[in-house]
């Protein structure tokens, strides 16, 4: 046969034939999300989640009741859809009228919940489904070998998209759905029940999702973390075809596994990188999204300060001098490489949090500068042999540079449109770290020397270390308090408060925000790489978007827009992950669960029920 | 003593005749009160209508009737029914209809779907046909990809026109004349006029006082979300001097 660029033919439809495959799972899961998030202006975080449990639902029937992967498909899909209107009834309900951040967070709380309870019971090994007996075997093709299984799910996948295409845009139903999207009040006023087909849409969206974790399950084995990964990409998918668009989730999707599949098979070392390639370029070309239409960017998360951006006046300042007085006082209590853990995520924390308090940004994807600029000091110092100060000024300044390049690209975009691309950039930078030379993949770097400070003090030793990270933390705080008051931090809130009126002014507001995301990059890069001379190490864990997620769990909690609240959250999260850790994957569902209490009941965070109580803000 | 109880009977016998009505209406957005109080009642079959400035509360008392601000309290009753904690699509069921002041046309529908949208709530609605006789332009435009391609006047018979077909006997009409051209206006009344004539009930909430007059049995005047002054068309020369008072003509 006929090579094609030096590729056997072979390889090249065997990889476009795995590319139609994920493409499938790809306009299947994006399609769900379009059509929650069109009526439900949610996104759908959860979907990753909720298509392993359709996985593990397949296997659960065959299992437990012996039913085969016919009925499986329908019956799977429809229970986990229950799941779904219970918990749109009892949770995303009270969100609709808040910014669509609380959402993402929400549904990001269900998520570990749900992959932590599925890891907790079955780990992370991959349970084999057998595929069922009448799609055994294959057909050989002039070119290859086509197995049936994998040709019907292609098949029935587009099937599936087309017949909700279908649904959606030709009937009656439909068109209650579009009107519904557009304006529900009115709707309603006809006499039609949107809250009901609201909850039946969630429900239908999330069986689209079991619906392909039944497809998956014979081909990548049922794993309780099948979703986890799988749903950035998603996002990414989700990102390039545009918010708004049915048909455009389905074409983008189908296209993006094909461009991964032919990545394969003429630049492998990219192939998990690509989508994330293409989004970043698609962000410069077209903000909205190949399919998208300009989308209404909203942006008003409910601030912890009493008032908007809290700006924190003097009381913020003392609570500052309380804070560094507990780091003081405490070593002499508490175990040191505890406290300086979480010195270090509250510096991280605290970038976040700059970052949404003072651009109304929320980023889910701040682990990007933890994990590179960990990667970075580790190596210099272990490599390079650097100083420990001249490590961490060089793992910081690479965040610096990630910073300017994510940061040009997704300030361009708000809201959650904001949080999914973070976390996109996010998640290709973790490829990047798992597949680099010089990360040591999954073992991470390790035994970095803490070495001698300025040539002079030995690290090793535990009070010289304590103090030396006391300094960079306290120092940043400080700083940043110093920013937040100075002319800069003022324009920022006032771009914050109104952006039309701040560029009515004559200000460039798009710069402003650029700032304001290094300045956030350039922090959280600093806590990474002071983190990874403390503890000798920098991992895949740095990167990971659980990572990105800690941080936003941390801000909440402490309190969303408040100065220095995401210190406390830092806290508190990390002494969790330090007693519960015998409990293994409990942490990962209790922190869930705090996500989803906090988002529910308690937004304003702890610190900013202080704040409110005592009418300051901090 | 007789006389609180005659006029408590006479009470009954005018509850008995309102198709629908209202007392003691009071609604807010969120925290800010709007409407303190609203009183008044409609007879089958009439054409009321509610005048008064901008900001009185008429899109208020429109949307609370019809169940779209969640926060409300009193009685608004239809048929005998109380509707006051049902929600806007119960409410709908029940026989009543809305037509916004933004006309509220779907772009993501065609013009038909725009059309058929409304779901019949009870029997006896129009059929498209005789909605073709009252908006001949409709008919034109059918085959109209987006709805909101069509022209303000058109959006208007448009947003009407879904409304009569679903069989609902009581019709709320926002501003139905504002910014239209003054034949549009005509037009608009006509039809208004023939809606009468079939026998709908309509609640009309006009600032274009001369094109409520060509239609209206009755009006009410609105003022800081309360109903300060009513009286019928056959009283409308008294009332002018008081009218150019209230509505600052
Ligand atoms: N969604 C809303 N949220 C808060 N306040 C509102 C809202 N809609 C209307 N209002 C306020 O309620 C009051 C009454 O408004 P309404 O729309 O009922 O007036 P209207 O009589 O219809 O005026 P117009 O003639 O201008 O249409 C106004 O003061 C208005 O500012
Ligand atoms: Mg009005």
């Amino acid at each position: 046969m006929f090579d094609f660029l030096g590729i056997p033919p072979q390889a090249l439809f065997g990889q476009l034939l795995l590319g139609l495959i994920n493409g499938s799972f790809y306009a299947l899961l994006s399609l769900g999300l379009a059509v929650i998030f069109g009526m439900l202006n949610i996104i759908n975080f959860t979907h990753g989640a909720q298509y392993m449990m359709g996985a593990f639902g397949a296997y659960f029937l065959l299992q437990y009741l012996g039913i085969g992967y016919w009925w499986a498909l329908l019956i799977a899909p429809i229970v986990v859809a229950i799941t779904g209107i219970v918990i749109e009834r009892t949770m995303l309900r009270w969100l609709y009228k808040l910014d669509h951040l609380y959402g993402l967070l929400l549904t990001f709380g269900l998520a570990l919940v749900i992959q932590g309870m599925f890891r907790h019971q079955y780990g992370t090994s991959g349970i084999p489904y057998p595929i069922p007996d009448a799609l055994q075997g294959g057909h050989r093709l002039t070119f290859m070998f086509l197995p049936n299984y994998r040709a019907w799910v292609i098949v029935f996948s587009v099937a599936v998209c087309l017949a909700t295409w279908i649904l959606i845009e030709r009937t009656r139903l439909g068109s209650y759905l579009r009107a519904a999207t557009e304006n529900p009040a009115l709707v309603r006023s006809f006499g039609i029940n949107v809250p009901r087909m609201i909850t039946l849409t969630y429900g239908a969206g999330v069986g689209l999702a079991a619906l392909a974790g039944v497809l998956a399950a014979p081909i990548y084995q049922v794993n309780p973390l099948m979703g986890a990964d799988l749903i950035v990409v998603v996002f990414a998918v989700v990102v390039i075809g545009g918010m708004g668009s049915i048909l455009g989730s389905i074409i983008t999707g189908f296209a993006l596994g094909v461009i991964e599949g032919l990545t394969k098979v003429f630049y492998p070392e990219a192939s998990n990188t690509v989508i994330f390639v293409i989004m970043a370029l698609v962000l410069l070309i077209k903000p909205s999204g190949l399919f998208g239409r300009a989308a209404s960017q909203t942006s008003a998360v409910e601030h912890g300060g009493a008032s908007a951006a809290g700006d924190g006046g003097r009381s913020a300042l003392l609570f500052l001098g309380v804070l560094a007085l507990f780091f003081i006082i405490s070593p002499f209590f508490i175990y040191p490489l505890f406290l300086m853990k979480a010195m270090c995520f509250a510096l991280f924390a605290c970038a976040v949090n700059l970052l949404v308090g003072y651009s109304g940004l929320l980023s889910f994807g701040h682990a990007m500068f933890l994990g590179s600029s960990a990667y970075v000091s580790a190596h210099a110092a272990k490599v390079w042999g650097f100083s420990p100060e001249l490590a961490i000024l060089t793992g910081t300044g690479a965040s610096v540079v990630l910073g300017i390049i994510t940061g040009a690209l997704t300030i361009r975009r708000q809201g959650i449109y904001f949080a999914m691309t973070t976390l996109a950039f996010a998640q290709m930078i973790y490829f990047f770290a798992l597949q680099a030379p010089f990360t040591g993949g999954e073992d991470g770097i390790q035994g970095v020397p803490r070495g001698f400070l300025f040539g002079l003090f030995d690290l090793h030793n535990q009070v010289t270390m304590y103090c030396f990270v006391f300094a960079i933390v306290f120092g940043t705080l400080l700083m940043m308090y110093r920013i937040i008051h100075s002319p800069f931090g003022e324009i920022l809130k006032a771009i914050r408060e109104n952006e039309p009126r701040a560029i009515s002014l004559g200000y460039r507001t798009e710069r402003y925000k650029l700032m304001a995301f290094v300045l956030s990059a350039t922090i959280a890069g600093l806590a990474g790489a002071t983190k990874a001379i403390v503890f000798q190490l920098a991992s895949l864990t740095d990167v990971h978007w659980s990572m990105s997620g800690e941080a936003v769990l941390m801000t909440l909690v402490g309190g969303l827009g408040t100065v220095f609240g995401p210190v406390i959250g830092a806290f508190i999260i990390i002494a969790m992950q330090n007693y519960l850790a015998q409990f293994g994957q409990w942490v990962t569902v209790i922190q869930g669960f705090i996500f989803i209490v906090c988002v529910l009941a308690f937004r304003r965070g702890i610190m900013g029920e202080i704040a409110n109580k005592i009418g300051k803000p901090l | 003593m007789a006389e609180a109880a005659l006029s408590r009977a006479l009470q009954a016998t005018v509850a008995g005749d309102a198709l629908l009505r209202i007392k003691g209406l009071q609604a807010w957005y969120g925290e800010s009160h709007i409407l303190h109080g609203v009183d008044f009642d409609i007879r089958p079959g009439e054409v009321m209508t509610l005048l008064g400035r901008n900001g009185a509360g008429k899109t208020s008392t429109l949307k609370s009737i019809m169940g779209l601000i969640p926060r409300r309290t009193g009685s608004i009753s239809f048929q005998g029914r109380e509707l006051i904690s049902l929600a806007p699509e119960r409410i709908a069921r029940q026989g009543i209809a809305f037509c916004p002041e933004e006309r509220g046309i779907f772009a993501s529908l065609t013009v038909r779907e725009n059309l058929t949208l409304p779901p019949a709530v009870a029997p006896g609605g129009l059929e498209l046909d005789e909605i073709f006789e009252l908006f001949p332009n409709l008919k034109e435009r059918l085959s109209s990809n987006q709805g909101t391609k069509l022209s303000g006047g058109e959006q208007q018979m448009l947003a009407i026109a879904r409304i009569l077909r679903t069989g609902a006997k009581l019709l709320l009409l926002d501003e139905q004349a504002e910014g239209l051209a003054p034949v549009i206006i005509q037009q608009s009344a006509r039809t208004i006029r023939s809606l009468k004539e079939r026998g709908f009930t309509i609640l009309l909430v006009e600032q274009n006082f001369r094109f409520a007059s060509t239609v209206a049995d009755r009006y009410y005047v609105m003022e800081h979300g309360r109903i300060i002054h009513g009286f019928a068309n056959a009283e409308l020369e008294a009332n002018m001097g008081k009218l150019h008072e209230y509505l600052g003509v």
